[in-house]
């Protein structure tokens, strides 16, 4: 009599154990399945950090271990060093122009890749004179800093040997990044070498940073000039490359060199 | 339905973060001019910052894809739109001046310096998404657990079926 209802009993509490135990397995399932994504995820945001500090890495340090390419000038022009300026050309050109410029800016680099073929053309035909005046402006914006100042020295101890403009143009070739690394002391030396200055004072010269100082403080003066001014919106202030003629800040534009050398033959 | 829109926004953040990520990323000079134009970290940590912050961003936007750790994720980026803010607003504040004005092509930096209102009225958006993330992180198709709430019935289920 009791046994039919017992076995009943626990029939039916075998079925509803059955019926229970599908969803406690599923959970542990689900369980594992979001410890396997959740690690999958956590390797994804590995690899994306790692990857992405050696391609960081990489990319600031392109000049490490190259040599600067040299960029001869095409002409022997006349040069000699005024203070931290450097005159090219020759002093009965019957117009002059002061360029300032910085050798990290690549508003810079610009300028030169278009009009510097026709700039020294017509210093070498005695039509015009070029006061460069190279500003150590993105000194900070190299990463190590310091390349501004460094290649600016650099370029007034190839000026004293009669190399600035080869250097400067080669420098400007071969522009570093900003926010990367520059061409270290010694890189500048050997592009020094390879434009044929021999001797220790030039290596000197840019290892002691002989015209540091100078070059800050002419900056200094520079930035502060009036004169030398434009506002693109934030108020008066200095740029580069900034380009004066006798009738103060060129624009330069389209047939900005050939307009200037017309106007004073008039 | 509201475990929808969270996964909008959570989806949303995750783009912003991704794109934001790369972009620095893929240009990791122009990032460190980026930073360094704020002027407001010391000389030596701006390489580390500069270096640091696209992988922070991505890894914030994977996480976020993912819905992996959603609440956390949504603090960390509500701090990092804070700090993105103040930053922005310092250098508006300050009229930093365009010392580092190399101007070339559309003069990208200029354009930069007179959009701070924008800059931070998107950035006030973003941390609105942050912030409904971390009061509410419960999304779909996410890889994390949904809520501790949830997690918590799914315990005591277990524990009462055995």
């Amino acid at each position: 009599m009791g046994g039919a209802k017992d076995t009943e009993r626990k029939r039916r509490q075998q079925r509803q154990s059955a019926a229970s135990k599908p969803p406690v397995k599923s959970s542990h399932q689900r369980e594992r399945m979001r410890l396997f994504l959740g690690v999958g995820v956590l390797v994804v945001v590995v690899a994306v950090i790692v990857g992405g500090l050696i391609w960081t890495n990489v990319a600031k340090n392109e000049t490490e271990g190259q040599a600067i390419p040299v960029k001869s000038a095409d002409a022997n022009l006349d040069e000699k060093r005024d203070g931290v300026t450097v005159i090219v050309g020759s002093d009965d050109a019957p117009v002059t122009i002061d360029v300032y410029a910085d050798f990290l800016c690549p508003a810079c680099r610009e300028f030169e890749q278009e009009w510097s073929d026709e700039i020294h053309q017509r210093v070498e035909a005695g039509q015009l004179r070029v006061r460069q005046h190279m500003v150590p402006m993105l000194v900070n914006l190299s990463d190590p800093p310091g390349y501004s100042l460094d290649a600016a020295n650099a370029s007034i101890c190839a000026a004293d040997e009669g190399e600035f403009t080869a250097f400067h143009d080669s420098l400007f070739a071969a522009q570093p990044a900003e926010g990367a690394r520059g061409w270290d002391e010694g890189q500048l030396i050997k592009l020094g070498r390879d434009l044929g200055i021999s001797g220790e004072k030039f290596a000197n010269c840019v290892r002691n940073g002989t015209y540091d100082r100078a070059l800050e403080a002419e900056f200094a003066k520079i930035r502060e000039d009036s004169r030398l001014q434009r506002d693109f919106g934030q108020g008066p202030a200095f740029s580069t490359p900034t380009v004066v003629g006798p009738d103060g800040i060129i624009t330069v534009e389209d047939g900005w060199l050939d307009a200037l050398l017309d106007d004073t033959k008039r | 339905m509201l475990d929808a829109v969270g996964t909008v926004v959570r989806l949303g953040l995750a783009a912003v973060w991704l794109v934001s990520g790369a972009i620095k990323l893929a240009d990791p000079g122009q990032t460190y001019v980026a930073v360094q134009a704020y002027e407001i970290l010391p000389a030596g940590s701006v390489g580390f910052v500069a270096a640091a912050l696209p992988l922070a961003e991505l890894a914030l936007g994977v996480l976020l894809l993912a819905g992996l750790a959603t609440r956390t994720a949504a603090v960390a980026s509500g701090v990092a739109l804070l700090a993105f803010i103040a930053g922005v607003a310092q250098a508006w504040a300050r009229g930093l001046s365009i010392d580092c004005g190399c101007f070339g092509g559309g003069g990208e930096i200029v354009a930069d310096r007179t959009n701070y209102g924008q800059e931070i009225a998107l950035d006030i958006g973003f941390l609105a998404l942050a912030c409904w993330l971390v009061i509410r992180p419960n999304t779909l198709f996410a890889a994390g657990r949904r809520d501790e709430q949830r997690v918590r019935e799914d315990l005591t289920a277990a524990s009462q079926e055995e």
